[in-house]
């Protein structure tokens, strides 16, 4: 699972006019045909670079987005949530897996990216910062997060870059039971007993602010998001992802009795956008830079899962072993 | 010692903070294999991904996890090392990849080779045929006669028969799991009754 | 047949199913690499999954219903073996406690397939491929683990050692033993534990690690009867946190 509010910030890449003119229009022609790219094609810069760190940043949301939800994993109460969860959590990990080998079709190794996120040289998803108090966040996750990364992973399952379209297609094909799993749990606590129904708003009222955080701030018009937006690498806006959001799931919140602590958030018929508070994005950049209520744990955990599994690592090592950059 | 809401994460007593960044002098990556499954007996083995692995049998190993987890549609699975797949040239725009090749078949028959199309870019490579040839470039211009092509291939994959690692046909029954996994499955989440009991209630 | 003998081997083996899956599955998201995240996962929901469908053979047979049973009871009212309780420690304990109990897991259920209790024949054969699949994942590893570094050698040999005295507990006897012999529902443990001796010793003979005599181990045995390590309530009482908000809640 994994949010909007990709930056797409200015970097450091060989300048489009210093690409081959005449590659770099095969390239586009190729794009505009509707046909995929694929690891051996040629491609520029700028586009190698942004597609890493989209990807690189999809796995590490997602294998961090395990440990949040990861929390209750030992706690599920009965059979069937018990399984349902592992599962989950399971995907998730597995979609890590996956990605990281989408990104390394581009050239940085998954050691180098594990590394980098254990170093907080590379972001994720701002919202897996956030602590999981109760059950019921847990239940908020499974829905309402992850119906949010579906709506990004759709967009982007329809971008251009091959491997990054074959891992998606994957993870939604093996995402569509948590989105149902998550909904089922929040329903019966929506409409459980009264005990249940106070867990389950306490979430809402704790996780909507990350919710509509999650999406990221509006895009700035640049010169980058319009090149991005024609190489396909870059599918829906920020906000047009958000509505998206606010449009499929709010109505199915509410029809649950559930409020959403927003006074001002509401479907202006007229415009068909939904209105609503200006997230706090000093918040959003202060939790995003280090200073959330979880970074620091996240982080740690996957610091010392890394250094306990070593030896395990050490052990498989093959000492004539080189690293290859996979296929495809 | 960091506090944690995960009863796990507390039984590993993480420290307040780490005192260097972390890092390791040499990059522990496994070699790379490409991974492909087979869905029903008969079907041609298809590309779902890599693992990364120390041997063949870990590989194997680890894909079963990777992309079989969910059992059931799943009867094979193979791995082959990735420097042991030769690739050829990648087309696009309708070019089919074998008519940019030049040379005549040898008609060795020295080395069994496994060859892999791709019909549509974004789409997997699937098993298209055997040929045996003299060598790679060789098993590339034996596929163009021998080989089937109902559509335009844009890339071509082939292995050496022998650098495949398979499954045991005997072995297929290890995706045949418990018919009571239905948890993994979205069909197993119906609750319209429940919105529908709690709405009446509430009007 | 004796059904207060079946129940008494019902229990303990789905009790064995559910105390070992829980603590697989506290590695996902922990594990030394992601590839083992995912496959204790997957041994995690099928052991889960295998005690879900004894606690309703058990249902059938008069218990109550399996959330009750698996979420309600206290640690003296658990019949596992002590070894599937423990904590998972580092990763060398817990692929070796998944290698020496699943081995016994593998025989145990190929033996029942030819159980004379239906249900239970039924089950075994129906899992017949996951319990393959663990033993297969586990000897891989051992094999890997077992004769690579100095370091793995010397970790997993020293986990071996420690989990032996637990692993032999597994096949702690029950009263009932001749009974569910003699009524074609069980070969029974002894029976068991040579086939597990036979398989460990030949597994571990592709390793660089040794195999102390078995004889001269004394077994950690009460698990059978209700008697465990300090480390069972803690675990239960955190599995059924939720559940015990309100036990006749749907969650």
């Amino acid at each position: 699972m994994y949010g909007g509010g990709n930056t797409f910030e200015a970097m450091k890449a060989t300048a489009l006019v210093d690409e081959d003119p005449i590659k770099l229009a095969e390239f586009e022609a190729r794009i505009e045909r509707g046909e995929k790219i694929e690891p051996s094609d040629w491609m520029p810069q700028l586009y190698r670079k942004q597609l890493i760190r989209m990807i690189e940043q999809h796995a590490h949301s997602e294998i961090i987005g395990a440990l949040p939800e990861g929390t209750w994993i030992t706690r599920a109460p009965g059979f069937k949530r018990k399984l349902a969860l592992m599962a989950k959590v399971q995907d998730e990990v597995g979609h890590a897996q996956l990605l990281y080998g989408a990104a390394e079709t581009l050239g940085k190794s998954r050691e180098d990216m594990i590394q980098d996120l254990i170093n907080g040289k590379s972001k994720y998803s701002n919202i897996f910062n956030y602590p999981a108090f109760t059950w019921a966040d847990s239940c908020f996750i499974s829905w309402l997060v992850d119906a949010g990364a579906i709506v990004n992973q759709v967009a982007n399952s329809k971008g251009s870059y091959g491997p990054y379209c074959r891992a998606l297609e994957r993870i939604c094909a093996e995402e569509s039971f948590h989105l149902k799993y998550g909904h089922h749990c929040v329903i019966h606590l929506a409409t459980g007993t009264k005990k249940q129904r106070e867990m389950m708003q306490a979430a809402v009222n704790r996780w909507w602010a990350p919710m509509m955080h999650f999406f990221g701030p509006s895009d700035k018009i640049s010169v980058h998001s319009e090149i991005l937006m024609k190489w396909k690498v870059k599918m829906a806006s920020n906000d047009e992802c958000r509505q998206q959001f606010l449009d499929m799931y709010v109505p199915k919140i509410w029809e649950l009795g559930l409020t959403i602590p927003d006074d001002k958030l509401m479907k202006n018929e007229a415009t068909g956008q939904w209105e609503y508070t200006e997230p706090d994005w000093d918040e959003f950049k202060r939790v995003i830079n280090g200073d959330g209520p979880c970074n620091k744990e996240r982080l740690a955990v996957r610091r010392k899962a890394e250094e306990r599994g070593r030896w395990v690592r050490e052990a498989l090592l093959a000492p004539k072993a080189k690293y290859v950059t996979p296929l495809a | 010692m960091l506090e944690s809401l995960d009863p796990r994460v507390n039984r590993l007593g993480l420290p307040d903070s780490f005192g260097s960044p972390f890092g390791s002098s040499s990059l522990d990556q496994f070699e790379t294999y490409e991974a492909f499954v087979m869905t029903k007996p008969g079907k041609p083995f298809e590309h779902v991904g890599i693992v990364h692995a120390p041997n063949e049998e870990m590989a194997w190993l680890f894909s079963k996890e990777q992309y079989t987890r969910r059992g059931m549609i799943y009867c094979a699975l193979c791995v082959i090392k990735t420097e042991n797949v030769k690739v050829s040239a990648v087309t696009d725009n309708d070019l089919d990849v074998y008519t940019t090749i030049e040379g005549e078949y040898s008609g060795q028959e020295k080395d069994s080779f496994e060859v892999f199309h791709l019909i549509k870019r974004g789409k997997q490579h699937k098993h298209s045929g055997s040929v045996m040839a003299a060598d790679f470039e060789d098993a590339m211009r034996s596929a163009n006669q021998s080989i089937e092509r109902p559509k335009t291939v844009y890339n071509v994959w082939i292995a050496k028969t022998e650098d495949i690692f398979s499954s045991d046909e005997e072995d297929a029954d290890i995706w045949d799991t418990l018919k009571e996994k239905k948890y993994r499955d979205a069909i197993d989440y119906k609750a319209a009754d429940k919105i529908k009991a709690f709405k009446e209630e509430q009007a | 047949m004796n059904v207060e003998a079946l129940k008494d081997l019902l229990y303990k083996m789905a009790d064995d199913q559910l105390v070992l899956g829980h603590r697989n599955s506290e590695w996902t998201g922990f594990g030394p690499l992601l590839e083992e995240d995912i496959a204790f996962s997957s041994m995690a929901q099928d052991k889960v999954g295998q005690s879900w469908q004894l606690y309703k053979i058990l249902n059938e047979l008069g218990e109550n219903d399996p959330d009750t049973v698996a979420f309600m009871r206290n640690a003296d009212q658990f019949h596992n073996c002590q070894f599937v309780e423990l904590p998972n420690g580092e990763y060398d304990f817990s692929l070796i406690r998944h290698f020496l109990f699943d081995t016994a897991e593998l025989l145990r259920f190929q033996f029942l397939s030819e159980s004379s209790f239906e249900p239970l024949a039924l089950l075994a054969k129906k899992i017949k491929g996951e319990t393959k699949y663990h033993s297969m994942h586990a000897n891989i590893w051992v094999k890997q683990l077992g004769s690579a570094t100095e370091e793995s050698v010397s970790r997993l040999q020293t986990s071996l050692n420690e989990a032996l005295p637990y692993a032999l507990g597994i096949f702690e006897e029950s009263k009932f033993e001749d009974d569910l012999i003699t009524s074609g529902i069980f070969k029974g443990e002894a029976v068991l534990k040579e086939a597990w001796m036979g398989e460990i010793t030949k597994i571990l003979n592709k390793s660089s690690l040794s195999l102390p005599d078995l004889t001269s181990i004394e077994p950690i045995t009460g698990g059978r009867n209700g008697i465990h390590s300090e480390h069972l309530q803690p675990m239960l009482d955190e599995m059924s946190e939720v559940f015990k908000v309100d036990p006749t809640a749907e969650w």
